[in-house]
């Protein structure tokens, strides 16, 4: 965290934090982390047949890759808890959107 | 005196003033918060999937969803031979490599290397253009076999019916398609949609790209003496990356 003596240094604006390189090795794990869940999942399409089941695994590996890419290639997980709490908390919402369409959808289905 | 005012701004609280409380810059705060936006946008179109799919999965014999396996099979050059999933994998790994060959570029601009962000952000810029290639052949294969954004012929075949009246399953309806009938519209619609959506957003990004790109040969960030440019590009890249694992997830998985 940088500081200003002068209420003037401080150029909301302008400031740009210095950012630092935290080396490549943990880009190129994420990578092989990456590419080895879509493997997986690949495989299981083939392996396992098709279910609610194997479904809640393709989303939960998504989930697992979503952490991944936000994390590590975002920089989120360096980022200030404050800035990572305000972009992934209003994603409840999509949450919220998710349950309530898929009831309308089954409801619809009824209907149909 | 300087050290007395800099005491002050530590035991103040994070909103009092004098420094940013995200510690990030404004561009930053900004690119990250359309991110959040986007993010509603895509969900809301891949939730609308979800939701027609869910209503069509149980007594609507005739517009029974169609198995992704069973229309997404095919690869460039090897025509006639069922290869569900593959060449959507291939399009996967190459969007995850430009997503680490730009993360690669952002890395390199934190040591100032202007040399290695150019090569890093051509590797990026091409498998960006790859990507869309493969899209654009994806598209082409599936209008080519009768999807558009207002019809869809993927429907079951009289095979399928025949099946599904035998186990007794869609006994008030009678068949009275040819030998396959019209599956659900919103199926090739939201494929057309989304992909459409993703593949807009993979072409502005190759753009933002190349417009870095020209910038850094220029040596615009090099005077700058920062390279947070390279940052925002890249978070909106793999923002990118990232709406794609759910509509591999969404579409060609599940």
């Amino acid at each position: 965290m940088e500081f200003y003596t002068k209420p003037g240094d401080y150029d909301p604006i302008n400031y740009i934090p210095h950012g630092e390189s935290h080396g490549t090795k943990e880009l190129w794990r994420t990578f092989w982390i990456l590419l080895g869940i879509t493997i997986f999942d690949f495989i299981i399409y083939f392996v396992m047949p098709a279910s609610g089941y194997r479904n809640l695994i393709f989303i939960f590996f998504g989930i697992v890759k979503a952490y991944f890419i936000v994390g590590a290639f975002m920089h989120l997980k360096y980022e200030k808890i404050n800035l990572a709490l305000i972009i992934l908390v209003p994603t409840v919402f999509i949450v919220g959107l998710i349950m309530g369409l898929l009831y309308e959808g089954s409801a619809l289905s009824h209907i149909k | 005196m300087a050290n007395q005012i800099q005491t002050t701004y530590e035991n103040q609280p994070m909103w009092a003033g004098g420094r940013s409380p995200f510690n990030v810059s404004y561009g930053k705060l900004m690119m990250w918060i359309f991110l959040l936006s986007d993010a509603f946008t895509f969900s809301s179109l891949l939730v609308q999937y979800g939701a027609q799919r869910f209503s069509n999965v149980q007594t609507a014999v005739t517009s029974k969803w169609p198995d992704p396996a069973s229309i997404f099979n095919h690869f460039p050059m090897m025509h006639g031979l069922h290869l569900p999933l593959l060449f959507v994998s291939v399009m996967t790994f190459i969007l995850i490599l430009s997503s680490v060959t730009m993360v690669l570029a952002v890395e390199a601009g934190h040591r100032n290397s202007k040399k290695e962000v150019q090569r890093y952000m051509i590797y990026t810029i091409l498998g960006g253009a790859a990507f869309l290639g493969c899209q654009a052949w994806e598209w082409y294969t599936f209008i080519h076999e009768g999807a558009r954004l207002d019809g869809n012929t993927f429907g079951i075949t009289k095979e399928g019916y025949s099946h599904l009246k035998s186990v007794g399953f869609g006994d008030h309806f009678e068949w009275e398609a040819g030998d396959r009938s019209n599956g659900p519209v919103p199926f090739a619609a939201l494929f057309f949609i989304v992909t459409g959506f993703h593949g807009f957003h993979v072409f502005s990004g190759v753009v933002i790209n190349v417009v870095v790109y020209i910038m850094t040969v220029r040596g615009v960030f090099e005077r700058r003496g920062h390279y947070e440019m390279i940052e925002k590009a890249g978070l909106y890249w793999h923002f990118v990356d990232l709406v794609w694992v759910f509509v591999f997830t969404f579409f060609y998985l599940i």
